[in-house]
Order: structure tokens, then sequence, then C-alpha cells
């Protein structure tokens, strides 16, 4: 599986008489011209999100985008590392919840702005994420995943006790006497729902942005390496440790940032929220969504997050998803590898293929050619 | 600090999950060596045929021994399939795939269970064994019958475990098979049967331990579905290969984690007890850098 997302031509130019010369530059417009009109739809689809989607929804949905772009910053962050390096993280969700933790406390304790406390409660995780990854970096796939699943748990258990920040003193930051905490505070340009949705989506897009870019650039062929191979890639001369912890590094920062966001949305943060089994569906859900490709994070953050709302609004139980999502990861990982971001156009195209050939046999004979 | 007074009626629910959790582990240790699979499914499984039990004793007026029998059976059917189809199908991917492929198994059954046995507007089941009745005082402890049993299993398929892979012609096959299929296989060994049996097997020692743990814990598909997690805690100390060593440390983390209960600065910091033992000993134990010289990933 090749990191790089050039499309392949399809096999129809084949047919084309010509010299090699035209037949390259035939295939170079033609994938100029796709590339060309990928940047256009993702460009409207972002500023339909942006722009359009924050007015037009009711808050309840604004409330579920929200979590919606949260939860596929989050994605992003595991992607990268079961798609592109092929490690296994089973504790994303209580990096998540460490993240918010770091971000609320920082925000009850501090002015800072908060694109800082954002940056800074990614850093701060990634710090962390880096230290646990560290030793685990030295143990073989099973191990490693089994070992965040150990941590996580370990995490999820710590803060139960510690409870989240409500603006209470000391380090924890917690006060157990008070009835009415304080809600942690959003940035000054965005206090209204609607306005924290666009806040997160800009957050999101450079989130999105920066993994793109190191998947373009040498830390993402050294991963592309290190997944077919680890011991060709360590041949070829790349220092797989470090470029393994590059990736854990990465996918902690993501995840804090998300975790910072998360703050703000929540606005009151409860430990309960956070469940050791919500990391085991965030990677069914990445699974689902699609590992190899970026979208695949949206669609992650969709089926976790605005799903169950929708259940919810039609009153139909949310564990159907639970359901769907165990047969999902099973059906991924048995036959369709590169998840619904994948095998949708296909089997659209299937689907449009056949529409069109029982459409040309039920044609009259002087529609054909 | 409690004084040993207070100490004693933990120790014994200790050794008694402790018992469980050694159940459980050595059943995925003896799977994870025959197959190759680790089954994360373990505790969802146990869960559901301990659901079902308890649906067959309050609903369907089946005897108690006749649910019992149901749920073992459900465990073992439902595991011999999982095996049949998908054990099949991931035979040849990374360890790391087949584990992910039974949390997806586990979060299929989770699900089932919340939608059949709900517990949203706070319904609360019961499964009880009539061993928990009756039992004995030993030095001022109460110690009932069902503990004493949980601890006996926890032995009793520990040693059988062992024996079963050392001395018998199945076990063999099965320690070859965990080395390399395709000789195995070319050396005449029946290698569906084998795997069709280490699978079932598997699911019997699921439905034990998922009835002994809805008596000693709580019959709730989430929370049994996951303290699977404690037993793989165990299974890890072991590294996926020694039974002798996952027993005891199944044995630590019932012990330890219970005896910290009392302690009023550390109680609420029990349940990490798997959790830090597990690492621990992995941080320590994974000296050596080691790297997969299969292909990675999923």
């Amino acid at each position: 599986m090749t990191t790089t997302k050039i499309p392949t031509p399809s096999s129809d130019s084949d047919s084309h008489s010509g010299s090699g010369k035209q037949l390259i530059a035939l295939q170079l417009s033609k994938l100029d011209k796709r590339a060309k009109a990928r940047v256009v739809v993702t460009v409207a689809i972002l500023a339909f999100a942006l722009f359009a989607m924050p007015s037009i929804l009711s808050l309840y949905y604004v409330d579920a985008m929200t979590q919606v772009t949260v939860y596929a910053i989050v994605a992003l962050g595991l992607g990268v590392l079961v798609g592109r390096v092929g490690l296994v993280s089973l504790g994303q969700a209580a990096v998540l919840a460490l993240g918010a933790w770091v971000a609320a406390r920082l925000l009850f304790a501090t002015a800072l702005p908060y694109p800082l406390v954002l940056l800074l409660a990614g850093l701060i995780t990634m710090a962390l994420g880096t230290l646990i990854g560290l030793p685990a970096l030295r143990m073989r796939g099973l191990y490693l995943a089994l070992i965040t699943l150990m941590l996580a748990g370990a995490i999820t258990v710590a803060l139960a006790t510690t409870n989240f920040p409500n603006g209470g003193h000391g380090f924890l930051g917690y006060n157990s006497n008070v009835v009415h905490t304080p809600a942690i505070r959003r940035p000054a340009i965005a206090t209204s729902d609607p306005a924290f949705l666009r806040y997160s989506i800009v957050v999101a897009i450079l989130m999105f942005l920066l993994v793109v870019w190191h998947l373009r650039s040498r830390p993402g062929r050294a991963w592309a390496a290190i997944r077919q191979s680890e011991a060709s890639a360590l041949a070829a001369g790349i220092n797989t440790t470090r470029y393994k912890l590059w990736a854990f590094a990465l996918a902690s920062f993501l995840t804090g940032v998300a975790g910072g966001l998360l703050a703000g949305a929540d606005q009151f943060l409860y430990s309960i929220d956070f469940q050791p089994q919500d990391s085991i569906t965030l990677l069914a859900v990445v699974l689902m969504g699609g590992v190899y490709n970026v979208w695949g994070a949206v669609i992650a953050g969709l089926f976790m997050q605005l799903l169950p709302q929708l259940l919810n609004s039609w009153n139909v139980s949310p564990y159907w998803l639970v359901v769907l999502f165990g047969i999902g990861a099973l059906q991924v990982l048995t036959t369709a590898p590169a998840g619904i971001v994948d095998q949708l156009p296909k089997d659209l195209a299937r689907l449009g293929r056949f529409v069109y050939r029982q459409f040309r046999r039920a044609a009259p004979v002087g529609g054909a050619q | 600090m409690p004084s040993w007074q207070d100490f004693q009626p933990f120790l014994i629910t200790g050794l008694a999950l402790g018992g469980v959790y050694a159940l459980s582990g050595v059943g995925m240790v003896v799977l994870f060596r025959a197959t190759g699979v680790l089954n994360l499914s373990f505790g969802a499984v146990g869960a559901m045929g301990a659901l079902i039990a308890w649906q067959a004793i309050n609903h369907w007026g089946l005897p108690q021994g006749v649910a019992w029998l149901i749920c073992i059976l459900f465990s073992a059917v439902i595991t011999g399939a999982y095996g049949l189809v998908f054990g099949t199908a991931l035979a040849k991917r990374d360890p790391l795939v087949k584990a992910t492929a039974t949390l997806g198994f586990a979060l299929l059954l989770l699900g089932v269970m919340e939608l059949l046995w709900t517990t949203s507007g706070g319904a609360s089941r019961a499964l009880t064994l009539p061993t928990d009745n009756s039992g004995f005082t030993v030095s001022g402890i109460q110690i009932d019958w069902t503990q004493v049993i949980a601890v006996v299993i926890g032995i009793v398929i520990t040693i059988g475990a062992a024996a079963f892979l050392r001395y018998t012609k199945l076990g063999t096959a099965m320690r070859a098979m965990a080395n390399d299929r395709e000789i195995t296989a070319m050396l005449g060994v029946p290698v569906n049967r084998v795997l069709a049996v280490a699978w079932t097997g598997c699911g019997v020692l699921a439905g034990i331990a998922g009835l002994l743990l809805a008596d000693l814990v709580q019959l709730d598909a989430t929370t049994l579905t996951f303290l699977v997690i404690s037993a793989l805690a165990a299974t890890l100390i072991g590294r996926l290969r020694s039974i002798a060593v996952t027993f005891v440390a199944a044995i630590v983390i019932g012990v330890v984690s219970s005896m910290i209960v009392p302690i009023q600065s550390i109680t609420n910091y029990a349940n990490m007890t798997p959790f830090v033992l597990a690492v621990v000993a992995l941080m320590v134990l994974s000296g050596r850098s080691s790297i997969s010289l299969e292909r990675g990933g999923i």
C-alpha cells in the first residue's frame, strides 16, 4: 500500500492509439483534471461546513457536529498510527480525556488566549503520550496494543478519582464542595455554539493540513517503509524507532488539541463521560471509515458522534450502533481493509455501471452506435 | 492502616476473583498458543452466557442446573462458530489483526446484550449460585462454597491445561500448530479439528468464567465484558505463553486489587491494579528490543 495518493489512470486510456508521449500527456492532463476536481470538491465541502452548516442546523445538531469535529481529529491521529505506521492504540479515548483535563486546568488557572491553550494542551499531551510510547515501542504490535489498553484503563481509573477541574484550587483544580461550578471558558470570538463549531472546524482543518504535510514529506515516506517491513526499513537506513515515536507524538498532539476543543465544547467535564470502551469503539469506527485516506477520519467522526444523535432523535436505541460497529470492524478486517471511504465510491461506480448497462440493453436499436 | 482483621474477608474475595482470572487467563493463553488468536471477546461471550442463564431461570422457569448448562453450551457454540468463520478467514494475518477482530466480535455481542437486556431505567439483575448460601468459617473468616469453587476451578484448569498440552496427543498437536500450521498439516494432523477443539474449549471456559463472575461481581454486560482486561493483564505477565506465570499473576492481581479496598487512602485506585501490574511487568520483562519481521498493520 503506497501512501502517495496519485490516482491511477483508468485502463480505458490504453485503447487510445497514439505515440507514447501523447499518451503520457493525455494521462497527465487527466490526472490534473482529477486533482483539480478533488480540490474544488474539498473546498466546496469545507466552505459549506464552515459558513452554511452552523447557521442552518438546529442547536442539537450544531452540538453534535462540534463533537464530530473533535472526534474526527482524534480519528485522524489514530488513523495515522493504524494505517500509515501499522501501530494500534487501544487507548486514544483516555488520551483525549488527558488532553481535555490539561486544557480545562489551563483554562481555569490562566488567562491565556484559547489558541495558545489548545497548543499547550496538544504539546503536554504529546509529551505524556511520547513518554508512554517510548518504552512501549520496543514491543511488538500486539503487545503495544495491549499495553495501550492497560494504560488507558489506568488513566481512566485515575481520572475517575481525581475528577476534572471545576474551578477549584490546587494542582487538581477540583472543588467537591461547590454546587454551581463555573463553566469552562470559550474563546471570546466563539462563545455561542454555532461560533464554536466554526472555530472547531478551523482548528480541525489546520490539524488535517498538518497531517497531510507529514504524509507528503519525509515522515510519511518513512512510515510507509516501516509499514511494509520494519526490517527492510531499518536496512534502508530509516531510524524506525524515531519515526514510530514521531507518529505516536503526532497522534498524541492531535488528540490533545481535540481534548482542548472538547473542554470548550462541553464546558463541564465529568469523568463518567470517558469510558475505556470508547477507545475500542473509536478503533472500530476508524477502521470502518478507512485508515488509508484522511477523509476516513471525517467518516469515523460522523459515525461516532452524529449517528447516535440521529438514532436518539428517532427513538432508536443507540446500541444498534455498537452492533453495527462490531460487524463493521469485522468486515473491514476480513474483506475491505481500506474502509468505507474506499469502498463506497467503488460500490457506487459499480452500481452506476450496472444501471448504465441495463439502460443500454433496454435502449432501442436506434440509440446504439 | 486497618488491622489484619479488616483484610481477611478481602483476602478471600481476592483469592476467589484471582481463581476466575486464572481460569480466564489460562483459557486465553491455550487458545493463543494453539491458534495465534488472543480472544478479547472472552468476557463478552461469558457475559452473554450468564445473561441467557438468568433469562432461563427467571423467565423460562428452567431449573438452575439446566440454565448453567445452557450458558456453557452457548459460550462454547458461539466461540466455536467465531473460530470456524473468522478464525479461518484471518488465519494467515498478523496476530494484531486477529486480536482486533475479536474486539469487533466483543462489540457486536455487547451491543446485542444491551439491546436484549437493557440496563437503562435502572434494571438490575443478579445471578446467584446456591453455593453462596452455605459455607464454613476458618479462624473467624466466613468463606462460602462459591469462593472455594472459584479457586479450585482456577487451580484445576491450570494444572489440567498444562498437562493437556504436555501429555495428550491433541495438546501436542496444538503446540505444533502454534509453531507452524502448514508443517503440522503436512504431518497429518487434522488441523481444522484441532482448531475446533481449541475454540470450543475456550468457549466452555468463557461460559464457566461468566457464571462465576456474574455471581462474584455483578451481572452486567459492560462490567463482565471488560473484566476480561484483568485476566488479560495476567496473560500479558505470562507473555501469552506461560500457563504457570499466568496463574500466579492472576491470583496476585485478584488478591492485591481486593486487599487495597480497605485501605482508605488508595481505595479508589484498587481497580488500577491489573493495569499497573501488567504495565510494570511488561516494561521490566521486555528488556530486549525485538523487531517484528512480519508485515505489520491492518
